[in-house]
Order: C-alpha cells, then structure tokens, then sequence
C-alpha cells in the first residue's frame, strides 16, 4: 500500500505536488493527468529524486522520505523512467545484474532470476546484445524487466508506453497486465495512453496542477466531468 | 568479435611475456632505466584511464599519489625491517585511502570543476613535497638527512636493474590484471550505470557515493604502486619529480595511448618517459615535446577517442579478420 499525505513539493516558484493525499490499495492503479501535472514529480517523490518540502509518503508502512533513493530501490521498490535509460555498453543482461549486485543476490539464484524476468519480457533472445544496439521497443522492455528482478515490492512506471507503435502497445499491455499475478508486486502505472490504463488498472488517481482532482475505479474516472474537462483545458492551451 | 578481441589480448600479452624477457638482453643500461620508469608511470596512467573509462571523471592529481606512494614506501623502507613488496602493498593501500578522501570533495563536481579542484590538490602535494622532500634515512617523521644515512634495499629476487625491470613489468601486469576484473564484474557494471546517468544507477540500488570512492581507491592504489615502484628504481625520490604540470601531461597522455585498453596505458607511460629521452638525445628542447602533446592530445579528442590504442586494436582486428576470409 503506497499512502501520501499532505506531500508538497516545488521547484522554485511552481508548485509541481500541492498538499497531495492519496492512499493507493489496488495492486495495479493508474496515474493521469495533463502535461506538466506532476505525475512524474509523484514517482520522483516516492523513488527519492526530489527533496519533498512537506508532507509524508510510507510503502507498506515503511516511512520512505528519509531513505536514500538507492536503499528504497534495495528495499524493493522499482521504478522506470520516462526517458528510458539504457546504458550503451552493458548487455541486456548485465542491466539485470546490477539490480542483484545491489540487492547481494546469491550467485546461483542470479540467473535464473534473469532469465525468468528477460523470458517474461519477452527479450530473452537478446541477453547478450547491448544497450546501444537496441531498438526503443527493446530499451523499453529491458527497463521493465530490470523492474522485475530481485523481489520487487512496488512499481512504479512512469509512460512506459511512450512512443510506442500500436502492435508494440498490444504486446507491452500484456506484459505490464500479467506483473502483479506473476511477480507479485503492487504498480503505479502513468500514462497518457487512456486504452492501457482501461486494460490494466482497477482504479485510477487523476492529477492536475498538483492536485488530486480524481480517484477511484478507472471506468467511473474516465468517465468523470472533471477529468474530461481537465484534458480537453489543456489540450485546447496546446493548441493555441 | 569478442573472440577476435581476446585474442588480440592474448597476442598482445605474449608480445609483452617476450618483451619482459628479451628487453632486458638488447638494452644498455640506460635505456633499462628508462623502460623501467617508462612501465611505472604507464601504471599510473592506467589508474587515470580507471576514473576516466569508467565514470568519466578527469583526475589531475596521478603524480602526487605516486609520490605519496613512493614517500610511504620511503619512510617504511628506512623505519622497519619489512620487505619491499610488503611496503609496496602499504604504499598502495595507503595512497588508495588517500584517493578515496580525495574524492569526497568531489563527488558532486564533474568536468571542469572536478578537474580544477584535483589540480589543487596536486598543487597543495607539490608544495609540501618540497618542503618536506622524500625520506632518505634520517630522523624524526620526516625521515630526511643532509646526507643519506640508511640502506635500500630492493626486493631481494630484483637487486640488479634488470631484475628489476622484470620485477617492474610483473607487478604493472598484476595491477591492470585487477583494474580488468574490476571492469567485468559489480563495480565495472556499476560505474557504467553511474556513467549514464546517476538517478538510474540509484534506482538499480546502486551507492553511488560508494562506487566513486571505490574508483578513486582503485586509481589511487594503482598510483600509489606505482610511485613505490619508482622509489625502487631510484632509490630515493626528489620532489621536483612530482610537480602538478606532470600530472596534466599525464592525464593528456593516457587519453592520447587510449583509456580504453590497457595497451593505451602502456603507451602513455613510453611518451611520458621515452619521447623526453629521446628528444634529449636527439638535443631538441623538452618544451618541444609539450607542443607534440599538445597538437597529439587535440587529435585523439577530434578524431580517434580510442586514442593509439584503439587505432592499434582496430588495425590488428581487421589484419586478423582479413586473414581469416582470405583463407575461407
Ligand atoms: N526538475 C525540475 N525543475 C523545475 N521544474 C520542474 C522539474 N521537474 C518538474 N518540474 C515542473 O513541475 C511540474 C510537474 O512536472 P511533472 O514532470 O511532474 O509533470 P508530468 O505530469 O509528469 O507531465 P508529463 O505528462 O509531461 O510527463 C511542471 O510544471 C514541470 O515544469
Ligand atoms: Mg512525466
């Protein structure tokens, strides 16, 4: 269980979380909201990337906000980036690896750790090619299974879908429906892809300008005024 | 084309085996010592190509932590009975400490700030070698006699400068054997991860703190065995050996030999001690050399950052390969 409270965080004059509540039971729910919404200040908060100004946020009942980034991924909490981050020169597999280096995995268990998260991703066939000669879909889906080794508790994933063709959508859908029941972990999904939190999701947190302007079962929340209108709003800003 | 590469590797290394062994007979006696040193600070290059391969991080103070290194083995040299290789380890785990708090300060610079504030450092160390000088077997901490007092004493398999020499290539061979095993397992995966990007490396639980020390520590002992080595080669240090201006040519050095290989280390430490001697007897200005380097450093930059080394590597490779279709 992932419970904020009152959490504030600023970069300079803008308020990117603004007294933020939010207690996420489900274990798998969805993160939306506009451009510029904080959704991905939110992942920072709770991965330890940005200083919080006020507030709390507790895993499980652990109290995250005065754990360096590093122990809260070695406690169990995983997360993606948007931008994927790759490294040109280790293979898929040393990605993995360093993952258990971090988490002291036993040697033997290693890899088949590896190779049940690589299987799972479907990308066991390029264990050994590195980063640099990968494709998106690829980098996308080694970011995941690096989430996926050494007992994740929480995941997070922040626009996992980002530039993805359609075929490749279906394929990341079924793999993101199928890590809870396989690997057990609680997720928090951001996307701007409306289909795969409708897949995916039980329920569903709505940001805008740092605030929760809804909450609650995805189809209920798709269907809500105030998102629509939140959406539109912004889309109509972008366009002028 | 791993295959390929390692086998390079092995090429390269019986060259190196054959070197260890033939040099000593073709060379006189100066020219020994000059591949002696030329081998030694080819060791400390290896430990800039570390922090610079690996984290991409400019260290400019390798020449003050072989002269620490060489100051520890000094003092424990002429204040106990322990024998050489046993100080020389002290020296390099001495000087690997060093390094580490060294780093403390600059573990949130990168670039030029890390740069400028390592060259401080070897400024601060080229100033209290001078003041201090090297131990030489006199009293008191410091250790330093108008007139040499005590004994050297070299490893007792290595006496003579050949010996010596061979002494020098296997202890070099061991160290970059290390740093290589580094490269290939925990720390090398970790500091590839930092390399690209912090945030992602501490979302893979990695310390990043920890693992930067550890890069310095590592480069730091390199420098620190190397500087034992020269203290042994010499036997006895001057401070005007260990200014800040060698540690730049130093480090531009090792990326023009190529940091990405230890072959590009190799290289490094021969311009580092060859090309002076050999302008020398050629009666050319050392300044020349400065400018050499110069122009050579501003090349490997723009158009070869595998530097030497790489070019080497590459050429080898591609004989090889050229071979292999023409016998298919
Ligand atoms: N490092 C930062 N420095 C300054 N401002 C920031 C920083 N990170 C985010 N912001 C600002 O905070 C607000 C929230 O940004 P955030 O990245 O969390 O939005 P988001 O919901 O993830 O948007 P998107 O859908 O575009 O990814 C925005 O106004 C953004 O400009
Ligand atoms: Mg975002």
């Amino acid at each position: 269980m992932i419970d904020v409270k009152n959490l504030t965080v600023r970069f300079g004059g803008v308020v990117a979380l603004n007294q933020l509540t939010l207690k996420i039971t489900d274990d798998v729910v969805g993160l939306i909201g506009p451009n510029g919404a904080g959704k991905t200040t939110l992942t920072n908060a709770l991965s330890g990337f940005v200083t919080v100004a006020s507030g709390s946020a507790s895993v499980n009942g652990l109290n995250l906000i005065d754990m360096a980034p590093h122990q809260r991924s070695r406690w169990g909490l995983a997360r993606s980036f948007q931008k994927v981050q790759i490294v040109s020169d280790l293979t898929v597999e040393d990605h993995l690896a360093t993952v258990l280096d971090a988490k002291g995995a036993n040697r033997s268990l290693r890899d088949k750790a590896i190779v049940r998260a690589l299987d799972y991703a479907g990308i066991l066939s390029v264990r050994r090619v590195r980063g640099v000669d990968l494709n998106p879909f690829q980098r996308r889906l080694t970011e995941i299974a690096k989430c996926l080794v050494g007992a994740p508790r929480v995941i997070l994933l922040d626009e996992p879908g980002g530039g993805l063709s359609e075929t490749e959508m279906k394929e990341l859908r079924k793999v993101i429906l199928g890590i809870h029941p396989e690997f057990g972990a609680q997720i928090l999904l951001v996307d701007h892809d409306v289909e795969l939190i409708r897949d995916v999701c039980t329920s569903t947190a709505v940001l805008d300008f740092g605030k929760l302007i809804a909450y609650g079962p995805t189809a209920e929340v798709l269907e809500d005024e105030v998102v629509k209108a939140a959406y539109l709003g912004r889309m109509g800003a972008a366009n002028d | 084309m791993i295959q390929t590469l390692s086998r390079n590797n092995l090429i390269i290394l019986v060259v190196i085996v054959a070197a260890i062994w033939l040099l000593p007979l073709v060379l006189n006696s100066l020219w020994i010592k000059v591949v002696t040193s030329a081998v030694i600070f080819g060791l400390a290059a290896a430990g800039i190509s570390v922090l610079f391969a690996q984290l991409g991080l400019i260290n400019l103070s390798q020449i003050a932590l072989v002269g620490i290194g060489g100051w520890v083995l000094l003092r424990l040299n002429y204040a106990t009975g322990l024998p050489f290789t046993i100080s020389l380890v002290a020296g390099g785990i001495i000087t690997a400490i060093i390094s580490s708090i060294l780093a403390l300060p600059a573990l949130r610079m990168r670039g030029l700030y890390l740069a400028l504030v390592t060259l401080m450092t070897a400024g601060a160390f080229q100033i209290i070698f001078n003041a201090f000088q090297f131990p030489n077997g006199g009293e008191g901490f410091w250790g330093v006699a108008q007139q040499s007092a005590g004994a050297f004493r070299r490893p007792l398999i290595a006496q003579s400068d050949v010996s010596y020499l061979r002494y020098v290539l296997t202890v070099a061979a061991l160290c970059i054997a290390v740093a290589g095993v580094h490269r290939l397992t925990t720390p090398g995966r970790a500091w590839a991860m930092i390399r690209q990007s912090e945030a992602n490396a501490m979302a893979a639980g990695i310390d990043v703190t920890f693992f930067k020390m550890w890069a310095f520590a590592l480069s730091g002992f390199m420098a620190g065995i190397a500087g034992g080595l020269l203290a042994g080669a010499l036997q006895q240090l001057d401070a005007r050996t260990f200014v800040a201006s060698d540690s730049i040519l130093l480090f531009a050095l090792a990326i023009v030999g190529g940091v990405y290989h230890w072959l590009g280390a190799l290289i490094a430490g021969l311009l580092f001690k060859l090309l002076p001697a050999l302008f020398n007897d050629f009666g050319v200005s050392a300044d020349l050399t400065l400018v050499i380097f110069g122009a050579a450093l501003l090349h490997a930059i723009m158009t070869a950052p595998r530097g030497i080394a790489g070019q080497i590597l590459s050429g080898f490779a591609g004989l090889v390969k050229h071979r292999e279709t023409s016998h298919d």
